[in-house]
């Protein structure tokens, strides 16, 4: 009798052990689902916000020119190279700008702009968090710049492709 | 004596099993609760974060002001908090709540930190539907847009308001604010233009002050920070303006970097000594005014060089 006793005891604790492992599956499986939704939905967040916000961005006052709408200054924007103060102020992981002279041209073909060899380059590359995993969303802008032609300064125009990268969370 | 043996077996087992089905029992609603409270502060987070996103179309460009409204399903609250000293040009935070049961409100979500955008709004804003609005700020360059948030529900109602203000808040058709007059009622905050008594919010446009009576704090403004000091409370109000004299100082270094680049096309600006005395930290918003004449001398400058360094438009 004791012994019965004891295998009943003992399937019970079997039978609780298993139904307590039930349970945890249960709650991994449904937070595993709920968190890929989550960082999704973050990815997604983030993304937007890129998104909608590199459309203004040109019009931003460290970019943009005077009396000119969707218009970055270039006389301005090399500057921005090297600020740190505006390393983690935009939702960006990575910002540059590719001038006219370099579309067309792989990534490692492009001139880097420094602000000795300004404007004589193709790319200005303000900062690049070096995320892995990473989507740029672009945008067409105005690229102007003050230039001198027959002792004349004027604004020099050309068109320029302003890109912004997000990281993903995945 | 067997009967007796198993009457107690079986009361065992009885103890046994209800003792172990209760602590399951409870183990499942206790995860469960968790689970919705971590979901539930999941989807307060996630709206707090398109929030912000949703304010990106306010930024006004070309356009003397923007304006937009966000409605939500139920009576929500919206928590801020501002932060001039994080990292180099500050952040604001902004964190979201909405009603569950009754009258009784859901955890607040995570915080959410805003770095290139200047809210002006109460600590707290509990509203169904908020209305927004943007203004350009100019010193003498384009510093940034100013955005103001406030709940749909509550009125404003100003008195003797002055044509340029009144103007530029109408074309904006915010259903909230009132211009008294003879004719109209309004029930709400009184914003005074006038020496008015009992008014909530009394604007000197002479002194460049805006006295709130219910806090007892009186913030200065220049130009369109006016909005910025009715619409937000104090605290907000000084904290970003400390954050936009630094980002003030920002620009300001990114212009005197420039002079250097449009010199080399013979491009010459004579602002640079006059630019350089700007620079430096703000205590508080009554030190504004003397930045506003400063910043008049460079423009007045700026306007007479040979090659402008920048736009001046909206600066009076």
């Amino acid at each position: 009798m004791l012994q019965k006793a004891q295998l009943r005891i003992q399937e019970m604790a079997f039978m609780i052990v298993a139904v307590v492992l039930f349970f945890v599956l249960v709650g991994l499986f449904i937070l595993s689902i709920a968190y890929t939704g989550l960082s999704e939905e973050a990815t997604r967040i983030a993304e937007d916000r890129t998104l909608s916000s590199i459309i203004v961005l040109a019009d931003s006052p460290e970019l943009n020119c005077i009396r000119k709408t969707n218009c970055v200054d270039g006389d301005k924007f090399i500057n921005l190279i090297g600020k740190n103060a505006y390393l983690n102020f935009w939702p960006y992981s990575s910002l540059r700008l590719i001038k006219f002279s370099g579309f067309g041209k792989e990534k490692d073909e492009m001139l880097k702009c420094t602000k000795e060899n300004y404007p004589d380059c193709d790319l200005i590359e303000v900062f690049d968090k070096g995320v892995s995993n990473e989507r740029t969303v672009g945008s067409f802008v105005a690229f102007c710049r003050k230039d001198n032609k027959n002792d004349a300064v004027y604004d020099k125009c050309e068109i320029a492709k302003l890109i912004a990268g997000t990281k993903l969370k995945k | 004596m067997r009967m007796k043996k198993k009457g107690v077996a079986l009361a065992f087992n009885w103890i046994f099993a209800i003792l172990a089905g209760g602590f399951i029992l409870f183990l499942a609603i206790y995860g469960a609760g968790k689970f919705i409270k971590t979901s539930e502060r999941a989807i307060y987070t996630e709206t707090a974060a398109s929030l912000v996103g949703l304010t990106d179309p306010l930024e006004t460009g070309f356009a003397s002001g923007k304006a937009h409204e966000i409605s939500f399903k139920k009576k929500s609250r919206l928590f801020f908090d501002c932060d001039e000293s994080f990292r180099v040009l500050g952040r604001q935070r902004i964190s979201f709540s909405e009603q569950t049961f009754g009258d009784k409100y859901g955890e607040q979500g995570e915080w959410i930190t805003i770095k290139d955008k200047y809210i002006f709004v109460e600590r707290e804003l509990e509203a169904k539907k908020i209305y927004l609005f943007s203004k350009p700020f100019f010193m003498p360059y384009k510093i940034s847009d100013l955005i103001m948030m406030v709940p749909a529900s509550q009125n404003y109602c100003f008195h003797e308001t002055p044509e340029t203000i009144k103007e530029s808040l109408e074309g904006l058709n915010l259903k909230n604010i009132i211009f008294k007059n003879q004719t109209n009622e309004c029930e709400g905050i009184d914003v005074c233009f006038s020496n008015k008594v009992g008014c909530e919010i009394e604007v000197s446009e002479s002194r460049g002050t805006v006295f709130k009576k219910e806090k007892g704090k009186k913030v200065h403004y220049v130009g369109d920070l006016l909005y910025g000091a009715i619409f937000s409370s104090p605290e907000i109000y000084e904290c970003n303006v400390k954050r936009i004299k630094k980002r003030i100082d920002e620009l300001t270094k990114i212009y005197l970097e420039k002079i250097d680049i449009i010199e080399r096309q013979d491009c010459q600006s004579n602002v640079r000594e006059k630019l350089q005395s700007v620079m430096g930290n703000l205590d508080s918003s009554s030190e504004l005014i003397n930045l506003h004449s400063l910043m008049k001398d460079v423009n007045s400058i700026n306007r007479l060089s040979d090659c402008r360094l920048y736009d001046d438009r909206g600066f009076e």
